[in-house]
């Protein structure tokens, strides 16, 4: 017999509520553009809008750039400090915390000081000023952003790093014959998916939603389209807020589709 | 030429105040198994990371196949390796583990293939190519760990406690078929163990280390007949250490515990000098009346053990502490506890240690 648990019950209720109140609030609101009647004409209205879905289209792909360059950055570095710095994890685990402490204005203030005039080290010239063209900021975008996911990407796959054996994975793979790059990518790497896949989809949450660096750097961000809206209209931002909502649970979903999928297949090749 | 050469290897870990390996020098024969036996912290996988290459020497050179290998990446060693915590890649199936280091080196999928199931044959596990490694038993991952380091055709084996993390009854069946499978395939093989029965009865030597030193190699007969020193004496199986004084080296007359004795061996001994004599329990006997040159010392029973096959009997004699054992027979008495006893032994099972 199990008794029920009307304190555990309780407090699960209050975080439910919490939790779902304001989305809900957000949701009805959203759906009262027409007057007296429930309509999803704020959200015809939102998605219709070209700048909506150039904007989008532009955050979602800054968002893929980031995810690529941050692994390219992350999974090396933490596996190199995993396997023989081991010593250093605080200081690096400290570093990859500092874009918590350092807002992203100072960040990108400091980007445009340093980037927005050629680069000249010694009387050589290093390179260009990169706030001129759309391709460089761009890439100076990116790589605000891959700072600000830091926190998350290092995390996930220093936990990811924790939960397998790295170093005895590491040496039976040596002994068989492989060097670093098969190792990082046929057994390193594949061990990881899960944790990638989390660092990957915080990443992209951060990066669609971010205000200061795109409004700063001037790119047609989704962050400052929506924050645009919010300033002149009152039902479409809600809308966006349920969307983006939305889009953000699809992929989580995805995510535990596409993991467990695996864990799926491998139990059924009994 | 010997097969595998470690002459003088030394390791110091930095910031460790000793050495972890010290003065290490063994030659294995092609085809040998042997093993390396010691305590917790003696060394044996700094030996076999070494070997392995991925510790580096801090002194000393290791020789395979007529080359020199310390300067060598491990993995252009080709040297298989075998690990306590079985190291199986999870992303993988069992096929794909046992061919992962032929694809790595570049052979055709039909190669690969074939040579997987050779090895899926060899450890009988036919069935289980296209299991992932969390769905094998403990025993099964690491028959599948062997058969991916013996896939690669290495010159060398190495394990590494390949049994101590596998209960008692598996332990002993896989071991067994890790020593039928070097046979079959003749492989040089060093098998690391903190557990005497293990290396006794599977290696064609064992070498006994204590603190990062060799202490005795040998066949698994001498070192368990013939230890060296007390240490080695005392780490394989049970042993009786008796204190004892010299009267005559000639004839090899001692006294332990007050009482006359012999023993054999007294070579170098002068008379008044105290040594150390060891006799093994099983040659130890509790009988009213022995030979005339058997040894004969008085004592009183103290303590009886039932361990099944074997009684294992507690003898005090003087400030000495013997254990004995007898085989189990329903027929017979043992005696009781408190009852003074003689205990007889051969004049040659008891040994004087260095
Ligand atoms: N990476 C390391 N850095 C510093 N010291 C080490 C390192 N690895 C081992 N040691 C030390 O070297 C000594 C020998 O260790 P080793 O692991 O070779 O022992 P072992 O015989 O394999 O023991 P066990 O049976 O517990 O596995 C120990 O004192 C250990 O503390
Ligand atoms: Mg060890």
């Amino acid at each position: 017999m199990r008794r029920i648990n009307w304190f555990a019950w309780l407090w699960f209720t209050l975080g439910a509520l919490y939790f779902v109140l304001p989305l809900w609030g957000t949701l009805i609101f959203s759906l009262q553009k027409r007057r007296g009647v429930l309509s999803l004409d704020a959200y015809s209205a939102a998605l219709g809008d070209p700048r909506f879905v150039e904007t989008f289209v532009f955050s979602n792909f800054m968002a893929i750039c980031t995810i690529l360059a941050s692994l390219l950055l992350i999974v090396p570095t933490a596996y190199w400090v995993h396997m023989h710095l081991p010593r250093w994890r605080p200081v690096v685990e400290f570093v990859s915390l500092l874009p918590f402490v350092i807002p992203a204005i100072v960040l990108v203030f400091g980007f445009i000081k340093l980037y927005s005039k050629p680069i000249v080290l010694l009387g050589i010239p290093l390179f260009p000023s990169l706030t001129t063209s759309n391709l460089s900021t761009n890439l100076l975008l990116i790589a605000g952003y891959t700072v600000l996911s830091l926190p998350y990407m290092y995390r996930a796959v220093d936990n990811g790093l924790r939960a397998m054996d790295v170093a005895t994975l590491t040496e039976a793979a040596q002994s068989l014959g492989a060097g670093w790059w098969t190792i990082l990518w046929r057994v390193i790497l594949p061990n990881l998916r899960t944790a990638l896949l989390s660092g990957a989809l915080l990443t992209f949450a951060i990066v669609v939603g971010e205000l200061t660096i795109a409004t700063f750097l001037a790119r047609p961000a989704f962050g400052p389209y929506l924050a645009l809206l919010g300033n002149h209209r009152a039902y479409e931002p809600a809308a966006l807020a349920i969307v983006s909502f939305l889009l953000t649970w699809v992929a989580m979903g995805l995510i535990d589709r596409v993991t467990r999928g695996t864990r799926d297949v491998v139990a059924g090749s009994h | 030429m010997p097969f595998l050469q470690l002459a003088n290897v030394r390791k110091l870990y930095p910031n460790a105040a000793a050495a972890a390996v010290e003065n290490f020098s063994l030659d294995v024969e092609a085809g040998e198994f042997v093993s390396l036996l010691g305590p917790s912290g003696c060394g044996k996988t700094t030996t076999l990371r070494m070997i392995a290459g991925f510790e580096s020497l801090t002194a000393g050179q290791i020789v395979m196949d007529g080359k020199a290998i310390e300067e060598m990446r491990p993995n252009q060693r080709n040297i298989g390796m075998v690990f306590q915590s079985y190291a199986l890649f999870p992303n993988m199936t069992v096929a794909d583990n046992i061919g992962f280091g032929l694809s790595v080196g570049g052979s055709t999928k039909a190669a690969i293939q074939e040579r997987v199931r050779e090895m899926l044959a060899l450890i009988k596990l036919e069935e289980l190519g296209a299991r992932y490694p969390y769905q094998l038993s403990g025993g099964q991952q690491q028959r599948v760990a062997l058969a991916r380091a013996l896939a690669i055709r290495p010159k060398l084996l190495l394990l590494d406690e390949p049994l101590s993390a596998l209960d008692a009854k598996i332990r002993v069946t896989l071991r067994t078929d890790i020593r039928a499978i070097q046979r079959k395939l003749g492989i040089t093989t060093l098998y690391v163990t903190h557990d005497q029965e293990e290396a006794l009865s599977l290696s064609d030597r064992v070498v006994v280390m204590n603190h990062g030193l060799i202490e005795q190699v040998g066949d698994p007969f001498e070192i368990y007949n013939f230890p060296r020193t007390a240490y080695v004496a005392q780490f394989v199986g049970t042993l009786n250490l008796l204190d004892a004084v010299v009267v005559e080296p000639t004839t090899g007359s001692v006294q332990i515990q007050e009482q006359p004795a012999h023993t054999t061996s007294l070579q170098d001994c002068s008379p008044g000098e105290r040594i150390r004599l060891a006799v093994r329990p099983e040659l130890l006997a509790l009988k009213s009346t022995g030979q005339a040159d058997e040894n004969r010392l008085a004592g009183v029973v103290e303590n009886i053990a039932f361990l099944g096959a074997v009684v294992r009997i507690q003898v005090r004699v003087g400030e000495a502490l013997l254990a004995l054992d007898e085989f189990n027979n329903p027929q017979l008495a043992v005696p009781a506890v408190g009852s003074p006893v003689f205990v007889y032994f051969a004049r040659s099972s008891c040994l004087k240690l260095l």
